[in-house]
């Protein structure tokens, strides 16, 4: 069993990962963080009593099934809202009003980072950035899974409820679509 | 996976790592926030509550170690009480039983009542020869 060290070690470690795993596939950073409190939460509640090693399985399978939670909410949400604004009157008082004039990015954040004075490398990274996350999500999920949490083969099946040759297949695509795109912006790795 | 696939991958690894490490204060703050929760709410094994926590210095712990109330005294005395009154109940009852099991052992004798193999029953005669000693 984790000790509880062991668990907010675990988490210390996964917890940036888990974010961006979140923002690539919801693109809101408060979504994002939602969706991760949610996935810590629930694996320290049901499995909190597992042993360390099993933990990162664990946590990817829960992270992923929150984010797809997440939009499912967001599909009965966006039904609900478009039905309620069809009974809406004369909206031409809000037609003028353009979210992106008043937007401004948050300090710190990747939109804020890619002006000007961004050194090369950063938009390099940025660039990565942005191609990993308009991978298919199947995609994504496999190679973040393989690649950046260093699951293996068995272990992200597990997490991705699939296969083990889709895992595979999934990452082989995911490598060969993102060399693609980044050759396609002047980035060779 | 070729090995050069597999160095590719890597690249955008470590590229997705130097990413995290340019994350908000405002974001890392949220997910310590959010580590620390989940912390707290982790699941304690079923051993867990067997397992007695070590004694604080100074202090005893455990529910006879602590003086007890005139509650707590009155919530150990009457279950103890209860069963010493069961068990001299049914030790009565059972006394009673065996002399009434007597009593017309001795009627259907002296009514001369009792089946002629009664008598050349050997356990019933040693009966006989026990109950006049």
């Amino acid at each position: 069993m984790a000790t509880d060290k062991e668990l907010s070690d675990f988490l210390e470690n996964v917890e940036r990962r888990a974010f961006k795993h979140a923002i690539f596939a919801v693109r809101k950073e408060e979504s994002a963080l939602d969706i991760v409190q949610d996935a810590m939460i629930k694996l320290a509640e049901k499995y909190g009593d597992k042993p360390a090693a099993e933990l990162p399985p664990l946590f990817q399978r829960i992270l992923q099934n929150a984010i797809l939670d997440y939009f499912r909410r967001e599909k009965v949400r966006s039904t609900w809202v478009s039905l309620f604004s069809s009974l809406e009157g004369d909206k031409s008082a809000h037609d003028d009003f353009d979210l992106l004039e008043s937007f401004s990015a948050e300090e710190g954040s990747e939109a804020a980072e890619s002006s000007a004075d961004k050194l090369e490398r950063q938009q390099v990274l940025a660039i990565i950035d942005e191609e990993v996350q308009k991978l298919p999500a199947r995609q994504r999920q496999a190679f973040l899974m393989r690649y950046w949490e260093e699951l293996d083969v068995a272990e992200t099946a597990i997490a991705m409820g699939c296969s083990e040759g889709s895992v595979k297949t999934h990452c082989s695509r995911a490598t060969h679509t993102l060399a693609a795109a980044l050759k396609a912006r002047g980035i060779f790795l | 996976m070729s090995a050069k696939e597999r160095y590719f991958a890597y690249q955008i690894k470590h590229a997705l790592d130097e990413n995290t490490e340019r994350l908000s204060s405002n974001t890392m703050e949220r997910l310590a926030s959010a580590r620390k929760i989940a912390v707290s709410r982790k699941k304690k094994s079923f051993a867990y509550f067997f397992i007695r926590r070590p004694a604080m210095a100074g202090q005893k712990r455990g529910f006879f170690n602590q003086p007890l109330t005139l509650l707590g005294r009155l919530g150990v005395a009457a279950p103890l009480l209860a069963g010493a009154l069961l068990f001299i109940g049914l030790y009565q009852f059972e006394q009673e039983q065996r002399l009434y099991e007597m009593a017309e052992i001795d009627v259907a004798v002296l009514s001369d009542d009792l089946p002629i193999s009664a008598y050349v029953d050997k356990g019933f005669n040693a009966y006989l020869a026990g109950r006049e000693e």
